[in-house]
This record gives C-alpha cells, sequence and structure tokens, in this order.
C-alpha cells in the first residue's frame, strides 16, 4: 500500500518537474472582448483592459523583457518583441499561450502592421528596416541610417518614413519596391511623428538633445525636408496621433497632452499621468499610459477630461487595441 | 639588530616599546574611523533634514520660479551646496529610449525618487567630479516625478575636519609614546636587575667564592630563581666543606700509619732496638701499619668508586644464607679467641638478586664492626623472610654506642672515641661502604644501639623477584 503511494507521489514530483518545464500558461483572454493590452517594462508584464468594462480582465506575467507588441490581423495573435531578446514570440491569447518563435536576433525596437499585411521592424542591431509576412517569413531588409525607431506610414504615398534616434536622419522607404527612396536631415533625438497630408508636412517631435530639453513640434516639408516652422509643444513631445484635422501631442517631460489643428494652433491641453509615453485610440476615447504612474487614463476626445484611469502593471510604455469583431 | 637582541633589558624595551606603538596606531585607525563613520552619519542625517525641511516648501504642480529663487538664496546662506533641478532629461525621464547622456540620477535612484524615498550619495560623482556625501530629495506631485532637491558637501570638507582631529590625536599620542615608554624602560629596569644580581652572583661562585647571598624580596619567579640560586650556592658551600673535611680525615688517617712506619724504620735503621726480638716487633708494627694503609687506600677506593655513577653491580640469584654462613666460617677462630659466642638462626629459603662479593663485603664490614667491640659476649645472626623483604639482623652484645653518636655513626671516618686511635684495625669507612652497597641493592641499613648493651644492625633486601 505505502509503496504504492510512494510511487503516486513520485510520478506526481515528476509530473510537477516536467510541467513548470514547459511553456508556462497565461489566462486566457476572451475572443468576444475588445481590450487594450499595456506592454509595461519595469515589471515584465502584460496588462489587458476591458474597453467596454474599463478595468482591468487580465495580466500576463512574462519571463522575458519584451518592449513592444502588436495584434497580428486574426485579432487573436499578439507578437511582442524586445530589443535585448534574439527572438519575437506570438502568443494565441484566447490560449494564453506561445503559439510560435520568430528568429529575429536583437535588436527590435518597434514594429508596425502596414496597409499591406505585412509586419515592419525596426532592428536597431542591424540598422535596418525588415519585413515579415504574417508568418513570420522575413520577406526584405532596407537599409536604414543608425538606431532606427520612430516607424511612420503614408498610405496615401505608399512610403514609410523612418526616424533615427540619435542621428539627426529621417529615411524614406518606397512601400511598393521596398527601396530606400530619399532622406533628409533633422533635429536630434527625435521621437515620434504625424503625417499632416493635407498640407504636405510631417511633424516631428523629441525628447532633445544633451540636457537641452526639445520644447518644441519640428515641421518639416514631406517632399523636400525642408524645416517649415516650430510648434511649441513642451516639454519632450513624442508621440503623435492624427485624427480628422485635429493632433494629440503627448509631452512626456511635462506631463501634458495637447490638442493643435493642422495649421498648429493649440485648441485645448490637458495635464495628465505621470511621465506618460503612450497614447493611442480605441473605441472613440482616447488612451494615455502613464509610465511612472502605472496607470491607462481613458479620456474623452473632444473635452480631453479623464474618464477612468485604471492601474495597469508598472512602467507601461506601448499600448496595443483589440477591437473585437463578435 | 644584534646590538638591539643581546640582552634581555633591551628585548624586554623593545617589545614593551612595540606594543605601546602598536597600540596607539591601531587605537588611532579605528578611532578614526568610527569617528568618520559617525560624522559622516551625522552629516547625513543633518542634509535629510535639510532636505526634507526643504522639500516642505513645495506644494505640487510645475516647479515654481520662487521656489527656485528660495533655494538658490539658502544655497547661498548655507555650507552646504544645495541646488534644485526639474529638467526631466537628468531626472532619467526619457530612460527607456536610452539617450545618450550621462543624467545625474540613474534608473533605480528614480525608482526610489518615485516612491517618495530619499537617495543617499557617498563617494566619486562623475558630474562633480569629486567625492562627496549627498542626499537627493524627490519633490513629487502625487506619483509625477516634478524635480528633486539635491543636497551634498565635498567629501574633502569632512577630511578636513578629521585632519583637526588627527592633530590632536598625535599630539596627545606622542605624549603618551613618550611617558609610557618612559614608565616600561623604568619597569624593564626594575624586572632585570635581579637577573643582573643573580649573574654577577654566579661569577663569584665560579671564582669559588660560596659565601654570596642574594637579597632579593620579590616572590614572583625571578624572585623564586634567586632563592633556588641561594639553595644551590649553599649547598655547594656544603658541599665544599664536607670534601675539606674527608680530605683533612684522609690525611689524618694516614699520618698516624705513616708517622709508625717513619718512626719504626728509622729506629732500626738507626740501630735502636735492643734484641732483635725488639727489630722484629718493630717490623711486625710496620707491617701492620701498612696494611692498614693498604686497607684504607682499598676502602676509599672502593667508596669512590661505589660514588660515581658508573658502578655496576654484577647480580645473580643469590641463596643468602649459604652466603652468610661461609662469610662467618673464618671469623670462627677468632670469635674463639675473643671468647665470643656466636649464635645464628638462618632461613635458607631467602634467595635474593644480588652481587655475591659485594653483600659478603656488607655482612664482613658488619661483622669486623661487631668484633672489634665486643669482648667475652655474644653475636647473633638472623635471617628471615618479611612479605616481599627479607631481614638479615646482626646483633651484639658489644659496647654499644650513645643516642648522640648513634646519628652520625655511618659517616666516613666517624669516630665515637675520638680518643681511640686505629689500633684496633679499622679504617672508619666500613659503615659507609656496607651503608652504600645495600643501597645500591635498593635495600636499607638501620643502626639500633644501647650504650653497654649492644648494637644491632639491620639489613632489609628485596628478595628476587620471580617472574
Amino acid at each position: 500500500m505505502s509503496k504504492k503511494m510512494y510511487g503516486l507521489f513520485f510520478l506526481w514530483i515528476i509530473a510537477a518537474f516536467l510541467t513548470s518545464c514547459s511553456e508556462k500558461k497565461q489566462p486566457a483572454i476572451p475572443e468576444d472582448i475588445s481590450f487594450a493590452a499595456t506592454v509595461n517594462i519595469k515589471d515584465m508584464t502584460i496588462s489587458f483592459v476591458d474597453l467596454k468594462k474599463k478595468e482591468l480582465v487580465g495580466e500576463w506575467s512574462m519571463e522575458k523583457p519584451y518592449t513592444g507588441a502588436l495584434i497580428l490581423p486574426d485579432n487573436d495573435s499578439i507578437l511582442l518583441y524586445g530589443k535585448h531578446l534574439e527572438t519575437a514570440d506570438l502568443y494565441s491569447l484566447k490560449e494564453g499561450k506561445m503559439i510560435d518563435s520568430w528568429e529575429t536576433g536583437e535588436g527590435i525596437v518597434n514594429g508596425i502592421l502596414i496597409d499591406t499585411n505585412e509586419i515592419v521592424l525596426a532592428d536597431q542591431h542591424l540598422n535596418k528596416i525588415r519585413f515579415f509576412d504574417l508568418n513570420g517569413e522575413e520577406e526584405k531588409q532596407v537599409e536604414s541610417e543608425i538606431d532606427p525607431l520612430t516607424l511612420l506610414e503614408s498610405r496615401e504615398k505608399n512610403k514609410l518614413f523612418v526616424l533615427s534616434f540619435n542621428h539627426k536622419k529621417m529615411g524614406i522607404i518606397d512601400l511598393k519596391s521596398k527601396v530606400k527612396s530619399g532622406e533628409f536631415t533633422i533635429h536630434p533625438s527625435a521621437a515620434g511623428a504625424w503625417l499632416n497630408e493635407k498640407n504636405g508636412e510631417i511633424w516631428v517631435g523629441g525628447h532633445g538633445e544633451g540636457v537641452e530639453i526639445e520644447q518644441n513640434i519640428h515641421v518639416y516639408d514631406e517632399e523636400t525636408g525642408k524645416l517649415k516652422k516650430k510648434i511649441p509643444a513642451a516639454s519632450m513631445p513624442i508621440n503623435f496621433l492624427g485624427q480628422e484635422n485635429q493632433v494629440y501631442v503627448l509631452s512626456h517631460g511635462s506631463n501634458m497632452l495637447y490638442k493643435i489643428n493642422e495649421s498648429g494652433e493649440e485648441t485645448a491641453s490637458v495635464s495628465i499621468a505621470a511621465n506618460p509615453f503612450e497614447m493611442t485610440f480605441a473605441a472613440h476615447k482616447l488612451l494615455v499610459a502613464g509610465y511612472d504612474s502605472n496607470d491607462l487614463h481613458i479620456l474623452d476626445p473632444e473635452s480631453l477630461k479623464t474618464l477612468k484611469s485604471i492601474k495597469v502593471g508598472e512602467g507601461p510604455f506601448k499600448i496595443v487595441i483589440r477591437e473585437s469583431v463578435k | 639588530m644584534k646590538f638591539l637582541t643581546n640582552s634581555l633589558a633591551k628585548k624586554m624595551w623593545l617589545t614593551v616599546t612595540a606594543a605601546i606603538i602598536i597600540t596607539i596606531l591601531y587605537s588611532y585607525l579605528l578611532s578614526y574611523l568610527f569617528y568618520e563613520k559617525i560624522y559622516v552619519d551625522n552629516v547625513r542625517d543633518s542634509l535629510l533634514t535639510e532636505g526634507r525641511s526643504l522639500a516642505s516648501e513645495y506644494h505640487g504642480g510645475a516647479l515654481t520660479e520662487d521656489i527656485r529663487k528660495k533655494i538658490e538664496w539658502y544655497n547661498s546662506k548655507s555650507e552646504t551646496e544645495i541646488f534644485i533641478v526639474s529638467n526631466p532629461r537628468e531626472l532619467s525621464a526619457c530612460l527607456p529610449f536610452e539617450i545618450d547622456y550621462q543624467t545625474l540620477i540613474g534608473k533605480s535612484e528614480r525608482e526610489e525618487l518615485l516612491k517618495g524615498i530619499p537617495v543617499e550619495k557617498l563617494g566619486y560623482e562623475k558630474r562633480f567630479d569629486r567625492n562627496i556625501m549627498g542626499v537627493i530629495i524627490p519633490l513629487l506631485d502625487d506619483n509625477r516625478l516634478q524635480g528633486i532637491i539635491y543636497l551634498y558637501v565635498p567629501l574633502a570638507k569632512i577630511s578636513e575636519i578629521t585632519r583637526d582631529f588627527a592633530y590632536l590625536w598625535l599630539a596627545a599620542a606622542a605624549v603618551f609614546t613618550v611617558i609610557s615608554i618612559t614608565l616600561g624602560t623604568m619597569l624593564v629596569k626594575k624586572l632585570t636587575r635581579p637577573l643582573l644580581d643573580m649573574k654577577d652572583a654566579a661569577e663569584h661562585v665560579s671564582q669559588g667564592n660560596y659565601d654570596v647571598h642574594l637579597k632579593i624580596d620579590s616572590k614572583d619567579e625571578i624572585g623564586q630563581l634567586a632563592n633556588a640560586f641561594n639553595y644551590m650556592s649553599s649547598s655547594i658551600r656544603k658541599e665544599d666543606e664536607k670534601k675539606r673535611e674527608f680530605l683533612a680525615n684522609v690525611s689524618h688517617e694516614l699520618r698516624t700509619p705513616i708517622s709508625y712506619v717513619k718512626g719504626y724504620s728509622e729506629a732500626i735503621i738507626s740501630g735502636m732496638e735492643k734484641s732483635e726480638e725488639d727489630r722484629k716487633k718493630y717490623l711486625q708494627l710496620i707491617l701492620r701499619e701498612s696494611r692498614r694503609m693498604e686497607r684504607l687506600v682499598g676502602d676509599l677506593l672502593d667508596l669512590s668508586k661505589l660514588e660515581s655513577d658508573e658502578y655496576k653491580l654484577e647480580k645473580m640469584p643469590l641463596p643468602l644464607a649459604q652466603l652468610i654462613e661461609d662469610a662467618i666460617e673464618k671469623y670462627k677462630p677468632v670469635l674463639r679467641e675473643k671468647n665470643v659466642d656466636l649464635q645464628y638462626r638462618l632461613n635458607p629459603e631467602v634467595i635474593i638478586n644480588g652481587d655475591e662479593g659485594r653483600i659478603e663485603q656488607v655482612i664482613q664490614n658488619i661483622m669486623d664492626n661487631s668484633i672489634r667491640y665486643t669482648a667475652d659476649g655474644r653475636i647473633c645472626i638472623r635471617l628471615s623472610q618479611e612479605r616481599d623483604q627479607c631481614l638479615i639482623e646482626i646483633e651484639d652484645t658489644g659496647i654499644g654506642i650513645s643516642e648522640e653518636h648513634l646519628s652520625k655513626i655511618k659517616q666516613r671516618f666517624y669516630r665515637v672515641n675520638k680518643g681511640r686511635t686505629r689500633s684496633d684495625g679499622g679504617t672508619g669507612l666500613g659503615l659507609a661502604i656496607a651503608e652504600k652497597l645495600v643501597k645500591l641493592h635498593q635495600g636499607e641499613l638501620t643502626v639500633f644501639s644501647e650504650l653497654n648493651k649492644g648494637t644491632t644492625v639491620r639489613i632489609m633486601l628485596p628478595l628476587l623477584e620471580l617472574k
């Protein structure tokens, strides 16, 4: 009897050991909810906020330092990447587990899904812009300036603008042929950009160089790269979000959110969160993540009033949205 | 170096001095460390208090010009370097973007500050290019790090203060060193003087002057050594006296027979004898005295041999009864002549492990004495066994020895009646030799006597151990 018990116990221990070795299973995220997910750098978690209920519905505790994410068109796969990771990992939301791993190598700092259902990754290790299909097959690599960071797609002109963080360069890639079609010089420590297609302008923010703090948005001519003007948006404007002749500008140095019209006039502003880096639209609401305050603010885009702020993991650095189709 | 270590006093002095200097240096180091630690702790506490009180001027929101002015004004009045920083770049606000800039505070420090915990700095700061003791107080508006108040004191200032302390210490240490070395030297002198005295005394003794006596009162090891030395020198003196006495005795004992031999031989040479009979008598006397001298010299030789460590007994199992019987056999004519009755009762089973010749010599020496001092009496010899020993008793009814002489009877050349000549033929060494031999056999010889009644000599000897 007791021998049998020991045997069972032993088996149980082995089973526990083996399962602990296998991939960690995360709480499943139901298919039928729309959520905003924040990738939190400081505590290596991903927080899921139900956009309808405006509350936290799940949190994934990760084993790797992911810094960004992308939701793929199937609305269930989430691609997670990080600068110091060898792979970009694909997780299924409804299953809560890893389903694929793309051998990208280190250096991936940003990624966007472009109109052609391709994934574009900025690689600061190779200093290249890399194109992947949805199955993780690499299609093309395009040389960029050192330290590419911000990626901006012009759907109308089928172009991709690439901001080099430390090298005062803006590169332009033709998305059809996937070759570099031009570049122009910009200000240093540039981050965040918005394409004002109506005026043929590209608005670029930044952190400022050295001890200097960036106080302005630099407006360049989309074609010539000539600096047209500077729009004050103190301090450190680093995130842009265009919406119906308006652009929302997030300045992390002063914790300010500005609403600016196409001609560069400020129409509204609000002080928000603590050290906010990331901002996005979802369900007709504006979402802002506070990197130091560890929260996600849901704002009314018109009045800029905070409707609700929700605590998320520590150091939210990236927001991704999934709007449920069901 | 040899010059320094060639005397105990110098060695002790060196040890004491080294101990004092090491103690001073060590205590200096320790107190310097403690002083610095206490001082640094104190500075940090006061910086924290100062910083917190300045931070209480901040009431949320962006940093105003007013508070900047206040801090600037305070900085101009205070010894401490104080400044306020609101530049988010300096506060590492852009951290995830890896901007190539050496910020004032780092990532972990920013996290601490965001929690409202002041950060402490001790050591080299690249920004100021010097060693500092600093404190950073966060200015938080809810969870926004709006700025910091940075307070620091260059560590050079702290070492300036400890330098003052060090001078004071050095002066005090110098005085202490001089005093303690002086006292140490005195102590070393006091401790080593008796040793020097002893050395002088030993030199006196080695020159043959045994009358030295050290006057050292201390009860410590040196005092004990001095006592031992005194005891040793008195022992040497006694031994020397014994030696002199012995030589005097030997020369005295020899002088008598020599003067006999000389006198009678001179008488014969000068023809003083009146008849052939006289001449024969003189020659007899010369022969007798010569024999006595021979015996005396033989006995002295035996005694000196016995006293040397090399003397070896040729031990073998001896049936003692047989040996005694053989030994007394030759005395029978003499005993008959002196009309002395001999009785003996010997246990034939007694066997000892001994040197046959030497044991016989013991019996002979004692028998000689008994016969010499007994006339018209009785000599009784008994041999018996007492547990693991045997007892030989030789009892006579001779003239006996008075109590005052009894204790000295075994000394060499001791005579009960000093006036008595050696006409009876004894050398005065017989009993001394007998006792020596008995002792060599791990035995014991004791003499009991009563004046005019008789003497008993008891010899205890260990029996042969049968394995």
